[in-house]
């Protein structure tokens, strides 16, 4: 790219990110559960059709590929990676409204879904494929609609929606620093998958503050990002001490 | 007419070009753009003050600790992990955070329903009133112990860690029916296992905290098996390198690549079945090379050696056994498992310092084979794993105060005094158990009395039960079946009446000891909604019942409300001045010694109580249990010389020795050439609770798609069928056939076909039935000849396309 | 009956004729637009796309129908800029010029109502301009189509005004006139915009960088798409004019242009897809050997069945070098078949070359854990194309048979 100077996110000392032990995920799905319930994510009877559903932290099923009984899957969850790469995100690059944005301040690329035309640009342009569409109206059967939290508005049809390291309990968590008095700007706060966790596989925190341990884990050897060699810079590092896994993370390894 | 129509024209013109220089396009797009951004049809949700309640799930027996966000009081959002909870430490499984789905489930039930047409019409439900269905039931109950029936009642709960099953088992015991039965559970045959061996009949306890080396017998220790949350707690600490701390291997033993065998650091593939064979093979290796705990297995334990019973008549003792029937190369052949891979396995766990053995089948929902429990528990004996403070140990009981007497059964009928039905008939197992699938085989066939009420309470034994026709054969042969259900669910599609409980977060309810942990755990899980439906607490119900049926069970059970019943075991838990409430700092199962007497930490009764409803528990450090051994020698019976056994038989000796014993399946081998395993995920729920629909998002496309489930077969199996990747088939069984897919997966092993549980639901909404099949329709349950416990292993199978 | 509005001097069919011809044209459009309110009413879950094919066929023929309506700007960009310097121009151009502005106007207009069914939410489509994100491809897709469709009208208008019972009236023969002359004005901001439109067109695959199979780096300016997309338009545009005007020479069985005019544009596309062809190649071989590799991709990677290696040999084989050579060759040029051929082998390669930019480039699974997708249109997703080439064959027939399109018609027919 010839314009790579523009940084996104390496200006400040913050920039929120996540580590994902896959050698501790066993892929039971609590992180995705609690996602879904956080953030009012729809859903239809039938889910089984995966290109149609709408899913902002999807568990892929990584194979070795190898045989009976030398074969091994094991379960790598994907949220939103919000690339940090040099020049642009690639989904916030192409929006041709603005709709989706990178907070050079913190790293989050959030969406907002009001503002969405729903052109699926940016879903395209994505190789993770961490955005889905609203194909119809969501639809609560009575009387879902009573667990519905106030905190995150259910999306209409016909836009794009994604995973956004739950944006909104940053903002919470800078309204409680500031009625407690403290620096609104570098608070550490935790998105609902990780909190869900059961085997405290997930791991967020500020990747530019060296004491963090996101930080100190994205510098652990075991640790990779998926399709680092597209530039993208994601966000979200993954950890696994199987050779073949890494292996998995990008093209031609 | 001309200037006419260019008139016209300017006009439109004008018109046109004024419309646009005026705001009034401009202003119509942004509001349709803003009616567009807030479609009426798009709910929004109501807004309000957030308040979080602490309780403790009861959606499976982990017990997890919870906590609610409330919207203006009343409103539940979110369910997520409470991080004071010691055992799950703010870690939640997916069910569990989709708990309020089913507080709100469209297809709960509203209020009391009575079927007016014939059994099963869906359309036949007409509500009634509480007063009226109590009433009903009182009278009935009363007429029926009146006319001396009183066994002619059975109940089947699914609460069988709670104070629920305790009140139950007063009420039958008081009114006089044997007929009580819990859901079964790999726990029914370890508590005989242990009768045998300890001479207490509690399920065993496995201190994974402190293992340095876990071998597990098919024990799907990270695909939802018991304790679910504090194995994944427990995964992550093996998984977590920390200086000088030792690193926990994991050795799985099992047919599939499930999700532990995948995570273990070793998977050894066995034909499914043929663990118990394998252990024994273990159990050989560390005899032959001296690798076991000769003091323990001297001192502490009967029958290791050859022995002598009271008439003087010798015996072989286990290790002569052993050596006898199970050296690697006789081991290895059924097992499919190779003799050096039996060897280096039975050597490095006798070498390790810390090596337990677990086992049972999946997630422990089926009770095992006597003979292979006792199996697995003698390879941890030889490890000296059952000492006192050892790896495995038995589970103890919080200390209650005793329940008011039951008055004993006076008036029953004649020759049915306190016989269950299963047992009233000739060939009645030696050691019987909480055999359901027995009961309902007798039921089912030609009962030695007929059953007038069938009571079934947090349970849906018509879906979850292996071989449910077996459940629903015995209901069709019972006057009238009851539920407690709160939902729709198969069971209660069946019921006569239907006295619909409060869902589990709108209901005050209790938790007596988490499965598989050493040590004594009690927790009250607080309401944190109010009911949302004309619902009852089933706790309540059964009261009221109680005093309506007569004067022994209202005497027995003098409770006004269950909560004045509760109350009154954590009266009677503080004034045992045992155990600590557990506050924000773990509970360390690492460091907790048997019969360590832990500080109270609480000041009263009331305390206690204030304590348990805010989302702490109560544990305590488990018991001694060799301390006094009630058995005949006062040691552990590794020969269970206890054993009633028909007086021809005690000629065999193997009969009192932990031993392989296959049941063998039904159906000929030619014309079923595969075996049927069925297996759960954690990602689909196959238990009284149905999959809620976030759970539906985890499923992945090769297991459901659409209505079609898939069975997964090896390539090479598939190769021998002709059968291409997701080809259509009818898999079937001596116990019925059903439709699926085939995914071809190497996580499969060859010859067998593996089937999920947890799909095929009849009921519910459109977002849980007709989703695939129920593979429990298609296994065979094998009734085990010394207890009478239904057991699963093996179904022989074939599959064809379809 | 509509006698006083055909043009002077020709001969057009029975007006009975004409309607029934018209019924079918609007038949289809009537199915076309009953889709569109279908995919607006019920929302795009009647489509075949899905979250990894989120363009489609809406994109694929918008894309190419654009490609294809080039011949509109390309033309007036020879007609009234390079004529200067090449006389030549300016004499054959003009027998053809108005149906090329004509068939530019069907297609941009036409993809225009397409793009609308596309977005998600059309009500706010118009956040593009008010919102534009200026490093997105896609708004200055937006901007300069939309600008160039009112290019279009503006020259497609004069044309309208020609009709002779319009042309009568005073005013508007005069204000037709005034816009005649100021024509080369629109024509050149047409070639403007188009140039750089038909470029961003090409920037919309281009600068996915997530994207392995569409993102291109290198030399010329980056992406190089952007430019193979225009020159890829100048190639198959004027192609298609001429293939338009064969097939209403066919449908009305008469001469409406000189044969010289089909040997022009034969040597003009035939010139700018060679050009293309042997830029793509060399785009090919670079994204092959280079761009792609560098992702860890080799090019066998980017091709499976349904989506394999054939398209690339349609694309630049079938849709390149072979029309190249029918179109260059002198001796082959005097070959009707073989000439027209080589008009609509240009044209195939290039709809070849979007559906691969579009459809083709986000089928492959980035993730090498993820699996194919594979993408079948739906009937709500082929009727509102289809109904646009209906739509315009609609606006063709009408111009024709009522405007006074084809100047050397009443010369080339005379009895």
């Amino acid at each position: 790219m010839s314009s790579g100077t523009e940084n996104g996110s390496h200006g400040g000392h913050l920039h929120y990110g996540m580590v994902i032990d896959l050698d501790k995920c066993t892929g039971c799905g609590a992180c995705s559960v609690a996602c879904q319930e956080e953030n009012n994510i729809s859903f239809r009877a039938d889910e089984s059709d995966k290109l149609r559903g709408i899913s902002w932290l999807t568990l892929y099923r990584l194979e070795n590929g190898k045989e009976y009984p030398a074969y091994r899957a094991i379960s790598l969850p994907r949220p939103c990676m919000h690339c940090s790469g040099g020049h642009d995100s690639p989904c916030t690059y192409v929006c041709p409204v603005n709709a989706t944005k990178r907070d050079p301040e913190t790293g989050l690329v959030n969406h907002i879904p009001v503002r969405c035309i729903g052109c699926r640009y940016c879903m395209v342009a994505c190789p993770y494929h961490a955005r889905s569409f609203n194909w119809w109206d969501p639809v609560w059967p009575d009387p879902l609609t009573k667990m519905l939290t106030p905190e995150v508005s259910p999306r209409m049809r016909g836009v794009i929606e994604k995973c956004t390291f739950c944006g909104h309990r940053l903002n919470r968590a800078r309204d409680q620093a500031r009625v407690a008095g403290e620096d609104p700007k570098m608070v550490a706060y935790t998105p609902a998958c990780v909190e869900a966790c059961p085997t405290k596989a997930m791991v967020f925190g500020n990747l530019k503050d060296p004491q963090s341990e996101a930080a100190k884990l994205a510098k652990d050897p075991r640790a990779f990002q998926i399709l680092a060699k597209l530039n993208t810079d994601p966000s979200v590092y993954y950890l696994s001490k199987e050779q073949w896994v890494h292996k998995l993370s990008d093209n031609d390894l | 007419m001309s200037v006419g129509r260019r008139a016209f024209l300017q006009f439109v013109g004008g018109a046109v070009g004024g419309t646009l220089l005026s705001p009034l396009p401009w202003k119509l797009a942004d509001d349709s753009a803003i009616w567009s951004q807030n479609w009426s049809w798009r709910p929004s949700p109501e807004r309000g003050e957030f308040t979080e309640k602490p309780s403790v799930c009861q959606l499976c027996p982990s017990a997890c600790g919870i906590l609610v966000r409330l919207v203006n009081g009343k409103q539940a959002v979110r369910i997520r992990g409470n991080s004071n909870h010691p055992f799950s430490k703010g870690g939640i499984c997916p069910l569990g955070a989709s708990g309020l789905q089913f507080v709100y489930a469209p297809y709960r039930i509203r209020e009391p329903l009575k079927q007016t047409g014939t059994r099963g019409d869906p359309n036949g439900f007409k509500p009634i009133s509480w007063d009226e269905a109590l009433k009903e039931m009182g009278t009935r109950l009363a007429a029926l112990r009146q006319e001396n029936k009183a066994p002619s009642v059975a109940v089947i709960t699914g609460q069988s860690r709670g104070s629920m099953s305790d009140l139950w088992r007063q009420f039958m015991t008081a009114y006089g029916s044997p007929n009580l039965f819990t859901m079964p559970d790999e726990s029914d045959s370890q508590r005989l296992a242990a009768r045998l061996a300890f001479g207490a009949a509690a399920p065993f306890t496995f201190a994974f905290e402190r293992a340095d080396y876990v071998l597990s017998f098919g024990l799907n220790l990270l695909d939802g098996w018991g304790p679910f949350v504090r194995m994944q707690n427990v995964f992550s600490n093996w998984r977590t390198e920390s200086a000088g701390a030792v690193q926990t291997e994991l050795v799985q033993i099992e047919g599939r690549a499930s999700v532990t065998a995948s995570k273990a650091n070793q998977w050894v593939a066995v034909n499914p079945g043929t663990e118990a064979l394998f252990a024994l093979g273990l159990a050989y290796v560390l005899i032959e090379s001296n690798l076991y705990d000769a003091g323990f297995m001297t001192d502490q334990v009967f029958g290791f050696d050859n022995w002598t019973d009271a008439a003087g008549n010798s015996h072989e003792g286990f290790k002569q056994f052993v050596l006898k029937h199970y050296s690697p190369d006789q081991v290895s052949k059924e097992t499919g498992a190779t003799a050096e891979e039996i060897i280096a396995i039975g050597r490095k766990f006798g070498a390790q310092k810390s090596a337990l053995a677990v086992w049972g089948q999946g997630r422990g929902t089926h009770a095992s084979n006597l003979y292979h429990d006792l199996a697995f528990m003698a390879l941890n004996l030889l490890k000296g794993n059952l000492k006192n403070n050892g790896l495995v140990s038995l589970e103890t009981p919080p200390p209650f105060a005793p329940l008011p007497e039951a008055a004993a059964v006076s008036s029953t009928a004649e020759g049915l005094a306190g016989t269950r039905l299963d047992l009233a008939s000739s060939a009645k197992p030696p050691l019987p158990g909480n055999a359901l699938h027995s009961f309902c085989d007798a039921l089912g066939g030609s009962p030695a009395y007929p059953l007038e009420l069938l009571l079934v309470h947090e349970a849906n034994p018509a879906y979850t039960m292996a071989e449910p026709s077996l459940f629903r054969k015995a209901a069709a042969k019972t006057r009238m079946v009851v539920s407690f259900a709160s939902t729709m669910d198969e069971t209660a599609a069946m019921a006569d009446l239907i006295l619909p409980n409060h869902s589990p977060l709108e209901r005050l309810d209790d938790i007596i000891g988490l499965p598989a942990t050493p040590c004594a755990f009690y927790a009250i899980a607080a309401p944190v909604l109010a009911p949302q439906l004309d619902t009852r607490s089933s706790g309540d119900v059964l009261l009221t019942l109680a005093r309506a049926a007569g004067e022994a069970t209202a005497k027995a059970l003098p409770w006004n409300n269950y909560e004045t019943f509760l109350k009154d075991r954590v009266k009677g838990l503080a004034a045992s001045q045992r155990g600590a409430v557990a506050g924000p700092t773990a509970v360390n199962l690492t460091t907790m010694q048997a019969g360590q007497n832990l500080q109270p930490n609480y000041k009263s009764d009331s305390d206690l109580w204030k304590k348990l409803l805010a989302g702490a528990c109560w544990y305590d450090a488990p018991g001694d249990h060799l301390a006094t051994l009630p058995t005949a020698s006062g040691l552990i019976e590794l020969a269970c010389r206890s054993l009633p056994l028909a007086p021809g038989q005690a000629a065999d000796d193997k009969l009192f020795l932990p031993h392989y014993q296959p049941l063998p399946p039904s159906g000929a081998a030619d014309q079923f050439p595969l075996q049927l395993v069925t297996y759960q995920t954690v990602t689909v729920a196959a238990g009284l609770h149905p999959n809620p629909p976030f759970m539906n998002k985890l499923i992945p496309d090769d297991l459901l798609l659409g209505n079609e489930m898939f069975v997964e077969i090896h390539p090479r199996t598939a190769q021998q069928l002709q059968l291409a990747d997701k080809a259509r088939v009818v898999v079937q069984t001596p116990q019925g056939e059903a439709a699926a897919r085939v995914r071809i997966t190497h996580a499969a092993r060859p010859g067998y076909v593996f089937m999920a549980q947890g799909f095929g639901h009849k009921n519910q909404d459109e977002y849980v039935r007709g989703k695939g099949v129920n593979a429990n329709e298609l296994v065979e349950v094998q009734l085990d000849p010394l207890t009478g416990l239904g057991t699963v292993w093996i179904t022989r199978a074939q599959l064809r396309k379809a | 009956m509509d006698k006083a509005l055909i043009p002077d001097g020709v001969k057009r069919c029975p007006l009975p004729l004409f309607g029934l011809w018209l019924l079918v044209l609007l038949a289809i459009i009537g199915w076309g637009v009953y889709a569109g309110l279908s995919v607006l009413i019920q929302g795009l879950n009647i489509t075949g796309l899905n979250n990894y094919f989120g363009f489609g066929l809406y994109i694929c023929a918008d894309l190419a129908i654009i490609a294809l309506g080039a011949g509109a700007f390309f033309s007036g960009f020879l007609y009234y800029g390079m004529s200067r310097f090449f006389p030549v121009l300016k004499e054959e151009l003009q027998k053809i010029i108005n149906l090329a502005v004509i068939v530019g106007f069907c297609c941009y207009t036409g993809a225009l109502a397409v793009l609308l069914l596309e977005i998600g939410q059309p009500i706010r489509g118009w956040f593009g301009y008010w919102h534009a994100n200026v490093h997105s491809m896609l708004t200055e897709v937006i901007f300069c189509i939309s600008c160039y469709a009112i290019v279009l009208v503006i020259e497609y208008l004069p044309i309208v005004l020609e009709n002779r019972k319009l042309d009568a009236i005073r005013g508007v023969h005069f204000f037709g006139h005034s816009l005649h002359e100021a024509m080369a004005i629109f024509a050149l901001t047409g070639t403007f915009l188009s140039f750089f439109h038909q470029g961003s067109l090409g920037g919309v695959p281009g600068v996915m960088f997530g994207r392995p199979f569409a993102f291109r780096t290198g030399f010329f300016v980056w992406p190089w798409t952007f430019f193979l997309f225009t020159l890829s338009a100048i190639a198959c545009g004027p192609s298609f004019t001429a293939l338009i005007c064969k097939a209403v020479e066919g449908v009305t069985r008469k001469r409406l242009v000189d044969r010289s005019v089909y040997e022009l544009i034969a040597k003009i596309s035939g010139t700018a897809l060679l050009i293309y062809f042997v830029l793509k190649c060399a785009d090919t071989l670079y994204w092959a050997l280079d761009t792609a590799p560098g992702f860890g991709l080799k090019l066998s990677d980017f091709y499976q069945e349904p989506y394999g290696m054939w398209l690339l040999v349609a694309e630049l084989g079938v849709g390149g070098l072979l029309p190249v050579i029918l179109l260059l060759t002198p001796n082959l040029g005097t070959s009707n078949g073989l000439l027209f051929l080589g008009f609509f082998l240009n044209c195939f390669g290039i709809c070849v070359n979007r559906f691969a930019m579009t459809v083709e480039a986000i089928a492959i699974p980035v993730m090498p854990f993820d699996r194919w997708a594979f993408y079948t249109p739906t009937w709500a997703e082929w009727a509102p194309v289809i109904a646009m080439l209906a739509y315009g064959t609609l606006i063709i027939s009408l111009s024709y048979r009522y405007l006074p399109v084809f100047p050397q018609e009443k010369k080339l027919n005379v009895r």
